[in-house]
């Protein structure tokens, strides 16, 4: 089971990510993309010829989209928490040097945003982990959607996470009007064909990963997860649609002041209520 | 075995050479709401490495021929150039000016011209509808601008991008 789930995981994704562009299209009334579009996407990108910068280059971008799928396996499998955190943090961390690995200025541009949004973004996963473990006892993910549902216990955790979904997911924020394509995809800009469709589908991945991590608020009750699921899917939308103009710098304050203390009252309320 | 989906994802990248910026707003709005060319599978790239289809504004002024001449080489085959507006098309109101070359067709290969001044959204989707036809056809051989690239370095199964824009400038 575990196995099937994490074979299927880039599949899924990719669907979701179609049913998203639909949900967005729709929530701006338009008739919007076919919902397989990303499959016709990815197999578009497959009949491309591909330029490569260096070989280094390219493979990072192979080992960025394995070690992300690696990282969700884990959570398919149910291991230890922080080991998919940090190998989430890795995935991305191999991005980051792809990025710096090349002479191009928006690669350099984008990233440096992706190692702010990492400084941003990674504390509050690792204080939702910590409140985990303090409620629990324990790290393994098999124990926390074998418990009673976590959202009763850490609502402020739940709203720190989904403050930081719509950076994990590189919805917003971003510098200036039309920039977002010149800075949050600054890393990806050299990659092309069958390398950039690697990126892509690592991109998608993300969805997968953070949209499990909300799943597990739900503990044993595997439907009051999937709503939850389907709420933050529904506000993440509506977030993306309606703040296009958020800056970096909002950003980083918007969740290092909100977020963390979010996260952070929600360990007090763990230890002492 | 995967060549009927480019149809599906044609990517646009978009790219003014010298326009009165008519034409590129017509652009914009064929792909905002109303027009909404993403229901085609359309998307406005800004990247030429992962883009198929160059839309091209504008009179080919001599300050920008050089950067078109650039960005049409760094576009991975199959690609198709769509010539937009009168101006990129022939030149239009601005032929024969002292710093205009006329139209785009003088250094890249255009598949599809689309007049008008400024041309509408209906005519640029037909356009790129018309663009997807060819993009169907083409293989996958490294095509090269017309004119104005310093000796391309060419060895065994390789050919170099970078020295296909050359320094135009510096040629009378």
């Amino acid at each position: 089971m575990s196995l099937l789930l994490t074979l299927l995981a880039p599949i899924f994704a990719t669907l979701l990510y179609g049913f998203e562009r639909v949900l967005k299209a729709k929530m701006q009334r338009r008739v919007g993309p076919p919902m397989l579009q990303p499959f016709y996407d990815m197999f578009k990108l497959a009949d491309k010829r591909v330029f490569i910068v260096h070989s280094f280059h390219a493979w990072l971008g192979v080992l960025h989209f394995l070690l992300l799928w690696l990282s969700i396996g884990a959570i398919m499998y149910g291991v230890h928490l922080l080991f998919v955190i940090f190998m989430h943090l890795f995935a991305l961390i191999t991005l980051v040097i792809a990025g710096f690995s090349v002479r191009s200025v928006f690669s350099h541009v984008g990233a440096n945003r992706e190692l702010i949004a990492l400084v941003v973004y990674e504390p509050i996963l690792i204080l939702i982990a910590v409140s985990f473990f303090l409620s629990l006892g324990s790290f393994e993910i098999s124990q926390i959607l074998s418990s009673d549902p976590l959202i009763y216990s850490m609502p402020l955790g739940f709203l720190a996470l989904l403050m930081i979904i719509p950076i994990k997911l590189k919805k917003s924020p971003f510098d200036s009007v039309e920039a977002h394509q010149e800075i949050v995809g600054g890393v990806e800009i050299e990659y092309s064909g069958l390398f950039y469709e690697f990126i892509y589908g690592a991109k998608v991945l993300e969805y997968v990963f953070i949209y499990a991590f909300v799943f597990l608020f739900g503990g044993n009750n595997y439907l009051l997860g999937a709503i939850l699921v389907a709420l933050s899917f529904l506000v993440i939308n509506l977030v993306d649609n309606s703040t296009a103009r958020v800056k970096y710098q909002d950003m980083s304050r918007i969740v290092l002041i909100g977020a963390t203390l979010l996260a952070t009252l929600n360990i007090l309320g763990v230890l002492y209520v | 075995m995967f060549k009927k989906y480019r149809k599906k994802s044609p990517w646009i990248l978009h790219y003014n050479a010298g326009s009165c910026n008519g034409c590129d707003i017509e652009i914009l709005a064929s792909l905002a709401p109303k027009y909404d060319l993403e229901r085609f599978g359309v998307i406005n790239t800004g990247n030429p490495k992962q883009s198929d289809i160059l839309l091209i504004t504008g009179p080919i002024t001599k300050r920008s021929r050089e950067r078109v001449v650039e960005i049409y080489s760094q576009m991975p085959e199959p690609k198709v150039v769509i010539a937009t507006g009168s101006c990129a098309c022939t030149g239009g109101v601005f032929r024969n000016m002292y710093n205009v070359e006329d139209g785009v067709d003088r250094y890249i290969p255009v598949d599809v011209y689309v007049t008008g001044c400024a041309t509408t959204p209906e005519m640029i989707i037909d356009g790129v509808v018309e663009g997807l036809k060819i993009l169907e056809k083409k293989d996958k051989t490294i095509e090269k601008p017309l004119q104005l690239f310093k000796n391309l370095l060419t060895k065994e199964k390789e050919t170099n991008r970078r020295d296909m824009a050359g320094t135009i400038n510096e040629q009378k």
